[in-house]
């Protein structure tokens, strides 16, 4: 294993396929390189998503290998898991996620360097949600990737656990949802590494993708999903709730591009900011003119507890018809100070106020009945 | 008699601007007071420093509950002591269910007062009696604290979170407003049914025909933040027939 810094290998002139075996799937690397090389990893200054600066954040980082269990526990016999078998039989699908978007360094960095395959498909309805749990340890970086296909009319419940690390992990998630069916997932990202995790799915017609996301990072965390509608009717739902550790980061991007009609997007984030945190909301939605009867929500909501913790939103929308119905909103602030006096004059001290407060905005994301809820921190249960 | 609230020559100013000028009042335990006055006059800028909301300065005088400076007490604090403020208008709430929060108001003054929280059955008990007395339905009670309540929706909860709580000085800033013939009476009565020896109220309203059916012990006229004058009931019969326009011209 070479043992160079991050900032030497994005300087090389080309990929170093002796590193870690490359070789396997060398023609579609290479190509995903030469892009990664023009579009550069994200960085303030070349990326459309304006809060990260993914390139500064990974430049000391150990390029070498770091140790990455994958655990995938599911009750199903209808669900079958491949690795890069999946890819090496079918060379078309390992660039599939540049179809909609070729210009996100993030993604070619995976396609660079993917080392952990995880193929799974779903034939059937699971009668238990599939857990899938990521762990890394140590300072090196990790690429894994994972493809879920879910056949026609299935509804299916995913749970991600992702955390430890003090690396770098670049996390490519796939998800190729056919029609009729919904994909409910949970996933709580408490990594201590720094993390960058990009959802693509493409979704037919009739289809949901549903997100329910608790965020708890450790370390400058950034998560970007691309949705593509390509069938009519289909719809996604996004919404993450953000408490980062002090002094972190956490970044939440979600782009839903309406490519059919009768669609509609949803995202939303709720963070609370204590202690030096950073946060940033990006929402972006594209509707194309001869596409109809599109609807679109954004929200955002941000409690500032501190002076030194920050939250950037930024909702945009690109939309070329007149037939849609949109809604967004965002609200950055400290808490309301009279929803706190008026807790007090019921005998609540300021501080339980101020933490029903907080778990009232939580809840509306995470209920006590979520699977989530279990991980929200003590004081916000 | 108990002295339960003294406020002995307040004088209270928000953003330098004197709103309540040399004020004096004293409520006994088992008294009742009613304080009208015109818009603006200041009621609930009283009401707000009795509970004690932060924003206003206190230029002058004190205020004592039980025998105690109540001004060195946080708002919690005046609550679990025994003060509680029905609210002009009332504050929305979400994500918090109305019982849940009910509930743990309850617990917390029982807390500070050294009793265990009602058994879960026995509190469930105790509310669902209340709201039925004040026609709330059981289903308000799951819903957001006061969110989307009409306007007399969030005044019978207010009665409802006064019967509750019982407290020994209930300062009741307009409840009578904002709600429907029918809503009026339910209220007025069930205000009214909390009445004790233990128990003192002042009552902030606008309308005679509350305390037709209250009866209050003391009737207060309040103009440009102080008492002017104080009589029994029949103050409030004259201020309904004239308006203020005796106390105007001083
Ligand atoms: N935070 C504040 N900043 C500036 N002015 C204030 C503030 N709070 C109250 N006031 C002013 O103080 C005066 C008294 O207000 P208050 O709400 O106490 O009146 P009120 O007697 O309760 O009137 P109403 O009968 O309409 O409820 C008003 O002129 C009001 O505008
Ligand atoms: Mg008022």
């Amino acid at each position: 294993m070479k043992d160079l810094t991050m900032a030497n290998f994005l300087n090389s002139e080309k990929l170093d396929l002796s590193f870690d075996n490359l070789t396997l799937l060398s023609n579609e690397r290479i190509e995903a390189y030469k892009n990664l090389k023009t579009i550069g990893i994200p960085s303030k200054r070349n990326e459309r998503w304006k809060y990260t600066d993914l390139k500064n954040d990974i430049r000391n980082i150990n390029f070498s290998l770091c140790e990455t269990s994958i655990d995938i526990k599911n009750s199903s016999e209808k669900i079958e898991i491949n690795e890069i078998d999946y890819f090496t039989n079918n060379k078309d699908n390992y660039l599939k996620p540049i179809k909609y978007l070729n210009d996100e360094g993030v993604i070619y960095l995976n396609l660079s360097y993917s080392n952990l395959f995880r193929v799974i498909t779903i034939k059937e309805t699971p009668k238990k949600p599939i857990f899938v749990t990521l762990e890394t340890f140590g300072k090196g970086m990790t690429f894994p990737r994972f493809v879920f296909n879910i056949l026609p009319n299935i509804n299916v419940e995913i749970h991600f656990l992702i955390r430890g690390g003090d690396g770098f992990v670049n996390q490519l998630i796939e998800f190729n949802i056919d029609r009729n069916s919904t994909v409910n997932i949970f996933r709580v990202n408490e990594s201590s590494s720094i993390h960058s995790e990009t959802f693509m799915a493409y979704l037919k017609a009739n289809s949901n993708l549903f997100l329910n996301n608790l965020s708890l990072p450790k370390n400058k965390s950034r998560f970007q999903a691309f949705n593509s509608f390509e069938e009519d009717f289909s719809s996604s739902s996004f919404k993450s709730v953000s408490i980062p550790f002090k002094g972190c980061k956490d970044d939440f991007l979600v782009y839903n591009n309406h490519l059919s009609s009768s669609c509609s997007s949803n995202v939303g984030m709720r963070s609370i900011l204590n202690k030096g945190v950073e946060c940033s909301f990006q929402a972006l939605i594209d509707i194309e003119n001869k596409i109809k009867n599109s609807k679109a929500e954004q929200d955002c909501k941000a409690i500032l507890l501190d002076e030194k913790s920050s939250m950037n939103a930024k909702p945009e929308m690109k939309i070329f018809n007149n037939d849609v119905v949109c809604k967004h909103g965002t609200t950055i602030g400290s808490l309301n100070k009279d929803q706190i006096f008026y807790l007090n004059s019921r005998g609540l001290s300021k501080l339980k106020a101020e933490k029903i407060l907080l778990q009232g905005i939580i809840s509306e994301y995470i209920s006590d009945t979520s699977p989530l809820f279990n991980f929200l921190p003590e004081s916000y249960k | 008699m108990k002295e339960f609230l003294n406020i002995n020559n307040l004088s209270v100013s928000v953003d330098e601007k004197n709103i309540i000028n040399n004020l004096n009042l004293k409520i006994n335990q088992g008294e009742i007071h009613a304080i009208m006055g015109p818009n603006g006059s200041g009621k609930s800028t009283l009401s707000n420093v009795l509970a004690g909301k932060d924003g206003y300065s206190i230029t002058n005088g004190n205020i004592s509950f039980c025998e105690e400076n109540l001004l060195e007490f946080s708002p919690d604090e005046r609550a679990n002591k025994g003060i509680f403020l029905a609210f002009q208008y009332p504050v929305e709430i979400p994500g918090v269910t109305n019982i849940n929060f009910i509930k743990t108001a309850l617990e917390s003054k029982r807390e500070f007062n050294g009793l265990d929280p009602l058994k879960p059955g026995d509190f469930l008990k105790l509310i669902k009696e209340k709201a039925k007395v004040l026609g709330i339905p059981e289903d308000r009670l799951k819903r957001q604290l006061n969110v989307g309540f009409s306007g007399g929706e969030k005044k019978r909860n207010e009665a409802l979170q006064l019967m509750m709580l019982n407290p020994s000085l209930a300062i009741l800033d307009e409840t009578d407003s904002g709600l429907d013939v029918d809503a009026f009476k339910i209220v007025a009565d069930a205000v009214n049914s909390t009445r004790s020896k233990e128990n003192s109220m002042l009552i902030i309203t606008h309308y005679q025909r509350l305390l037709e059916r209250i009866c209050p012990d003391f009737v207060h006229v309040f103009v440009n933040g102080s008492i002017i004058e104080s009589g029994g009931p029949s103050l409030a019969d004259e201020i309904e027939k004239n308006g203020y326009e005796r106390f105007n011209n001083g």
